[in-house]
């Protein structure tokens, strides 16, 4: 292939963000920051890659099916990313064992997966979330759910649902319902599918006890609230799903507190697409977008893959989610022209540079003509560049 | 998008043969808009007063409407859901238009077993499907997609065998091709998209239990 032949193109999956969108996303980055900041959480950065079995230890699902994989020198398998979730209880583990307990922390961050890219979700993506780590209980879970509101709302979205669940709320029916192992997965891929038709056809096909089978047939439908949970409470006979909408329930009282129960239903059936979830799981949508634009959740279990067990929860909203939501709800800012152009006569350049920066000083937007023009070309110079106006130095 | 009027529920109907029972369901409970037909010139039919618009498309695409939230909902085959596998809520299903996937072979090639078909060539709309079913059954194939008139390929010796959907059996014994082995069997599906089934709870859930209550009504009488 000769050089003239050859068309630039960007890897499937993979976007520039041009200026516009940068300076959007840029916004709502600096919002989302400022105010983790503000909840006294701390940022770290973490490698854009990890040794593979670091990521598989915790989520071997997601590591094996959709990470970008490659060999280092000694041929040690690494891998880009998929979440921040896992590096951050890397984190936590080795660097701040000595730290005081809770750890709280944030990141705003570039993920990796391989899978069908599609709107709002490239194969390469954008991350902001917290992670609070060290403290189990209803306390740590209120507080994880009501930051991810204030940063929806940060970000400009005024209308959207948060939708709160309990892993342990499934499984216990699950054990309830004695399934054998087999039919056990079965049941789970079908509810991970969002596939109801075909749960009902393996529930028929078995003998389940009637009452574990109908929650379980009707899982996506238990969605409601306070009143939907006290009478899905009434229904279940075992300790494991009792508790869980027990703390549900309890979550729920402090969000109250917040101030951002409105926002919040509970939907028992919500399904997450990592397996590390122990505990409240919860989803947030908003009009105008088909998937959601955050989640997270109670993960317990993690840092004891890593060798030193610790209660964890957190959340992590989709930055390019949020910029399309915004989008399309009409609420993205419209961003403030380019600011002054500053033109200049011949020989009055030095004058030009003190011009541009007593503006900049003065924390106005300024851009220098780089050649010596004639106002009217100055001014259609500015324009065409978008600047709010011109200045001329003659 | 899910429409961002949020009160308008917007509802996918495929192309074809699933079109009319698929429309005169949803008419019942009265889900229906003025000029909704297969043949409609707009893409879009609104019905302003039940805050409801359809679009129709074509069925393999169907998913994909759903999956985005273009489209809250949709009535699709279990055939396309299969193929196309994205992320949706299959919440019923509607029983009809039961049609099965086959894999069949001109007569004069039969053989006795299954797995004494290898490395020929299949031609199939459902490459996917196809796919999977191979694999489950340590079988190599070679797989042409095609987007239509199936039973073409294995007269012309663009392919030996092919993976279609079979409704009566008619076309099959008509270009003389004999079933060899039965992938799926499938029916029309009530899908939503996951955000809109959230945030539009109340009414879908309602079109449910309607089309539900239908249901059983007709497999009574």
């Amino acid at each position: 292939m000769s050089r003239h032949d050859y068309i630039p193109q960007v890897p499937y999956g993979t976007k520039d963000i041009l200026p516009l969108d940068a300076a959007r996303k840029r916004d709502v980055e600096n919002d989302l920051a400022r105010l983790f900041l503000a909840w006294g959480y701390q940022e770290v950065i973490t490698p854009t890659f990890e040794y593979y079995e670091t990521l598989r230890a915790s989520a071997p699902e997601a590591a094996d099916d959709s990470s970008f994989r490659f060999f280092d020198r000694s041929g040690r398998m690494l891998a880009l990313r998929p979440d921040m979730t896992t590096p951050i209880a890397r984190v936590a583990v080795m660097r701040l064992k000595e730290s005081p307990l809770p750890l709280r922390l944030f990141y705003l961050a570039n993920v990796f997966r391989q899978e069908e890219a599609q709107a709002g979700r490239q194969c390469e993506f954008y991350q902001a979330g917290v992670e609070l780590l060290g403290a189990g209980g209803i306390a740590a879970d209120a507080e994880v759910v009501a930051l991810a509101v204030e940063s929806l709302l940060a970000a400009g979205l005024v209308d959207f649902q948060v939708c709160l669940g309990q892993v342990d709320f499934i499984s216990g029916i699950m054990a309830e319902a004695e399934l054998d192992a087999v039919l056990g997965h079965k049941v789970k891929r079908a509810l991970v599918e969002r596939n109801m038709v075909g749960l009902g056809e393996l529930l028929a096909e078995c003998r389940v006890e009637p009452g574990s089978r109908d929650l379980l047939q009707q899982l996506p439908m238990l969605h409601g609230k306070l009143d939907m949970l006290q009478s899905v409470r009434r229904r279940v006979k075992n300790e494991t799903s009792q508790a869980a909408l027990d703390n549900l329930a309890d979550i729920y009282q402090l969000l109250e507190k917040y101030g951002i129960d409105r926002h919040v239903m509970f939907d028992l059936g919500i399904i997450r697409d990592f397996d590390y979830y122990t505990g409240m799981v919860f989803e947030t949508y908003t009009a105008g977008l088909g998937y959601p634009i955050c989640g997270g959740g109670r993960y317990d279990r993690m840092a004891g893959f890593f060798g030193r067990e610790q209660p964890a929860t957190g959340f992590a909203l989709g930055i390019e989610r949020v910029l399309l939501a915004l989008e399309r709800q009409g609420l993205d800012t419209v961003r403030s022209a380019r600011g002054v152009y500053v033109g200049w006569a011949e020989g009055k350049l030095p004058q030009a540079i003190a011009a541009v920066k007593r503006l900049r000083d003065e924390g106005e937007t300024a851009e220098l003509g780089l050649q010596e023009q004639s106002r009217a070309t100055a001014e259609r110079e500015s324009k065409l560049r978008g600047c709010e106006r011109c200045l001329y130095i003659d | 998008m899910t429409s961002p009027d949020k009160d308008m529920l917007t509802i996918a109907l495929p192309k074809g043969k699933l079109f009319q029972p698929a429309a005169d369901r949803l008419a019942r409970f009265g889900y229906t808009a003025e000029g909704l037909s297969e043949n409609s010139r707009k893409l879009v039919i609104v019905n302003e007063t039940k805050k409801i618009q359809f679009i129709i498309t074509k069925p393999m695409d169907l998913p994909t409407y759903v999956e985005y939230g273009a489209a809250d909902i949709g009535i699709i085959g279990k055939d396309v859901l299969l193929e196309e596998s994205k992320d949706v809520y299959e919440l019923l299903d509607m029983k009809f238009g039961l049609c099965r996937l086959m894999l069949a072979v001109p007569a004069a090639l039969r053989r006795e077993k299954l797995s004494d078909y290898a490395h020929l060539r299949v031609a199939t709309k459902y490459p996917r499907v196809a796919e999977q079913f191979f694999l489950n059954n340590g079988i190599q194939m070679e797989i042409i997609k095609l987007n239509g008139s199936i039973e073409l390929a294995p007269m012309v010796g663009l392919a030996e065998m092919i993976v279609d959907i079979v409704e009566t059996g008619r076309t099959l014994k008509e270009n003389h091709l004999l079933e060899v082995a039965h992938l799926h069997r499938a029916t029309a599906r009530f899908i939503a998209n996951r955000v809109s089934f959230k945030m539009k709870f109340e009414r879908i859930h309602q079109m449910v239990e309607e089309l539900r209550t239908l249901q059983e009504e007709e497999s009574q009488s």
